[in-house]
């Protein structure tokens, strides 16, 4: 679809701009520039599944299958209004985010002032690629992200419905662009290029996790049908974007053009076309100016001051306490550190821990009884135990996470160093993710749960944490030892992915069969904590224990 | 008295022996700079000496211990710091020499106040709080540098120190080896830069495809070979000179076409 959309694109451009523009340099740097934008890896596939060859084609077809859903909701919906409200507000959102974590490949790009500039190609050229780069990014992700929607529309509400449908569908993007602008300049003005790169990272991970928890949980939570009877108006609802398009949309359909339907049409179309016009003209060049300001200054890496001894930090004075050697302290400080930082493990575990809820909701707040029935009759229930258990699910995929890094190579390190129990490094690192990832979940739902079930649940808790401490190490145990951040990120880390999930539903099974068989006897629960805590202790021991000959390196 | 004995050694990758019988003694307290061509088989030897590669063929011994048996006694008397400036860079330099202090079983006051110092002394110190993944090459290889040696290890290998070092970093890396000789140390290294091996060895092994094929001290080196500057002993030995000539004519021939 991008080559179409830039040949069309191109051929535009050889009709009218002939003079000044140098048509075979702008077309192999504009061709260069898609297959760059092809290949580049995004949001919503999950780079650890395989390697493809064309990234953007699969976020496209993602795009056009949710383009697809929300097509099937205007066909089912009855409303006209409604429908377009929904439309629209998820096409800016979606637009939006899309550019936010995605566009800033290409806005913050400045390889060109590396590669281009110093080329003989004049400054019309440069800057024409640029723009033709952006209309070709910004079609195609319209176009899967609409066409079925718009589909929708022409067969449900007909063409008068359906014109109006595609310029409005093109407004949103112009806004959802000029939000994303808006954005980027308010986070220069008080940051970095660092900072925006930061924020743009939380927004991908959020993205993500849209993607992997939203689909899961947006449907249990919100009842269509409720929305759908007692849909109204507001007065504040005239100041959302999607109510003009939607109010646009009905008044050519319907042929009303009373004064607040004009208003609307005149919000619909002005205001999208004058903040668009406001972008190019001031935005756009104080953005790049601001950038280019930026990346000047740093040049040279950024000084702070030296300030002499520091505080300690929260992952050392924890490490201190939890862990009992100098090796296990390294890999507990190493892996908390990395965990923060690595913007590829975040984007891989994060959902993973988004996933807790959407596991307690399916479990616990089941989908199809009463939301008020099921959170009433809860306090006779056993279901506490699902709260104890459910984190493990998450957690536990972190622990194979870690071993993955895109820097690898720095594992050399370990070779290089007098270590003889490279288990401890390992066993430290279990404690950095149990303690960091697990505790907190593990904390929040013990809180739940004692509001809800009451003190009686306590020593259920404590026997469950140390459970859960079995597994994970159990897991550790049972599975390839390899050393945080040291193995190449490529297909073998599927492999024996399905043995690994599948050893961890019977573990986790039996501990919960057994803990769920103990509540029949009142004071057995109590008996077994310490026999847990035993066993926690002996296969941390096991962990720490590992030599060289039982790594997988 | 030999602090390092190399005997028999050979090393192969896939059937491909890229060392092929290298036998050395070297004393303590020496510099030995340690040159060849691409793929010669200096980064392999260098990664056996310091215990990280194990299937080899041979004897290897430092410090009196077989490398095979007491790889983990070796390693730590050993500062090892490797070509490529491969490093966590998520984490700050702090940060980082606090996880290799930790590797090395060093003491959480020994790490902080000889982490702070030797930043300080590298002009890292402004530094020493932010992510290395902004740093320069050199920075980067600065922070290895101290993350080899802040053990104070007895024996130093070092494969290509000065890569992506500045001017100045040189002279200061050259002068520390230089101390550090003085000190007792034993310094094991591989260089490309011949003017600085020239002028800080002691001794000098010239290693090509997988054979030693001189080795002694410059002076020695330059009566055998009968050339001027290490460079050209290099090459006459090596047999690159005519090549070299040949290559620069043929790229020029192409540019002109």
């Amino acid at each position: 679809m991008d080559k179409l959309l830039l040949r069309f694109l191109l051929s535009v451009v050889s009709v009218f701009s002939k003079r000044d523009v140098d048509f075979d340099r702008l077309k192999i740097i504009t061709e260069t520039k898609i297959l760059m934008d092809r290949r580049r890896v995004r949001v919503t596939y999950n780079k650890k599944d395989k390697d493809p060859k064309n990234p953007l084609l699969i976020t496209l077809v993602v795009y056009a299958f949710f383009g697809l859903m929300m097509g099937a909701m205007i066909f089912f919906t009855e409303s006209l209004l409604l429908s377009m409200i929904f439309f629209h507000a998820y096409l800016l959102f979606m637009m939006a985010m899309t550019l936010i974590t995605d566009f800033s490949a290409v806005l913050l790009d400045t390889t060109d002032n590396q590669i281009i500039l110093p080329r003989p190609v004049n400054s019309k050229t440069v800057f024409l690629a640029k723009l033709i780069h952006i209309l070709v990014y910004l079609l195609q992700f319209t176009i899967a992200l609409a066409i079925f929607p718009l589909i929708a529309i022409f067969i449900t509400h007909g063409a008068a419905a359906g014109l109006p449908a595609f310029f409005t569908v093109l407004l949103t993007v112009c806004l959802a662009v000029f939000f994303t602008y808006l954005l980027y300049i308010l986070i220069l003005r008080f940051g970095n290029e660092q900072k925006v790169k930061d924020i743009i990272g939380y927004f991908q991970i959020f993205m993500t996790l849209l993607f992997t928890v939203g689909y899961q949980l947006l449907p249990r939570l919100i009842d269509f049908e409720e929305i759908v009877r007692t849909f109204s108006l507001h007065w504040y609802s005239y100041f959302l974007p999607p109510v003009w398009m939607a109010l646009t949309i009905e008044s050519f359909k319907t042929v009303q053009f009373d004064a607040i339907h004009f208003l609307m049409i005149a919000c619909a179309v002005f205001v999208p076309v004058i903040t668009f016009w406001v972008m190019i003209k001031y935005l756009a060049p104080s953005f790049s100016r601001k950038l280019s300001l930026l990346q000047n200054d740093q040049q040279s890496t950024p000084e702070v001051k030296f300030q002499g001894k520091k505080q300690r930090s929260l992952s050392s004075r924890l490490s201190a306490v939890l862990c009992y050697s100098a090796l296990e302290k390294a890999g507990y400080e190493l892996v908390w550190k990395i965990t923060g930082r690595d913007k590829g493990f975040k984007m891989q575990f994060y959902p993973s821990i988004g996933y807790i809820l959407v596991f307690v909701f399916i479990t616990v707040f089941r989908s199809g009884r009463n939301f008020q029935e099921t959170i009433d009759t809860l306090p006779d229930s056993k279901l506490f135990l699902w709260m104890i258990y459910i984190p493990m699910f998450s957690v536990s995929s972190s622990k194979s996470l870690v071993n993955y890094y895109e820097n690898f190579q720095a594992a050399w390190v370990y070779q290089s160093t007098p270590i003889k129990y490279p288990g401890q490094i390992i066993s430290g690192s279990l404690k950095a993710l149990l303690t960091k990832f697990f505790l907190p979940a593990y904390l929040l739902l013990f809180l739940y749960s004692y509001y809800t079930w009451g003190p009686a649940i306590i020593d259920d808790f404590v026997f469950g944490f140390f459970n859960n401490m079995i597994i994970f190490f159990l897991l550790e145990v049972l599975s390839l030892h390899n050393l945080p951040f040291s193995q190449q990120q490529n297909l073998k880390m599927q492999s024996g992915r399905f043995v690994k999930v599948f050893l961890q539903i019977i573990i986790i099974s039996a501990l919960v069969g057994l803990h769920y068989l103990a509540l029949r006897i009142s004071w057995l629960i109590a008996v077994l904590i310490p026999v847990a805590a035993i066993g926690a202790w002996f296969f941390h021991n096991k962990v720490s224990s590992f030599r060289w000959k039982d790594m997988t390196v | 008295m030999s602090i390092i004995t190399i005997s028999g050694l050979k090393k192969q990758y896939s059937g491909n022996y890229v060392l092929k019988g290298i036998d050395l003694s070297i004393d303590a307290g020496q510099i030995v700079g340690y040159i060849g061509p691409n793929g010669a088989g200096k980064s392999t030897t260098i990664k056996i000496l310091s215990g990280i590669l194990s299937d080899f063929e041979g004897d290897v011994t430092v410090l009196g211990m077989n490398v095979r048996e007491n790889p983990i006694e070796i390693k730590q008397k050993i500062g090892y710091i490797p070509e490529q400036a491969a490093l966590y860079e998520v984490l700050t330099p702090i940060e980082y020499l606090r996880f290799v202090g930790k590797l090395y079983q060093l003491g959480d006051d020994e790490i902080n106040t000889k982490s702070n110092e030797l930043l300080r002394i590298f002009d890292l110190a402004p530094k020493a709080d932010l992510r290395m993944n902004g740093f320069s090459k050199g920075m980067k290889q600065k922070v290895l540098l101290i993350s080899g040696l802040m053990h104070n290890p007895e024996i130093i290998f070092l494969d290509e120190p000065l890569s992506g070092l500045d001017a100045n970093a040189v002279i200061l890396v050259k002068e520390i080896l230089s101390q550090l000789k003085r000190a007792g140390k034993t310094i094991f290294y591989s260089s490309h830069i011949m003017d600085v091996v020239e002028k800080i060895s002691d001794r000098i092994i010239i290693i090509d495809k997988g054979t030693v094929i001189a080795d002694g001290s410059f002076e020695y080196l330059q009566q055998q070979a009968s050339r001027g500057s290490l460079e050209n002993i290099f090459t006459a030995l090596t047999g690159g000179s005519e090549q070299h000539e040949h290559t620069a004519q043929e790229f020029i021939d192409v540019l002109k076409s």
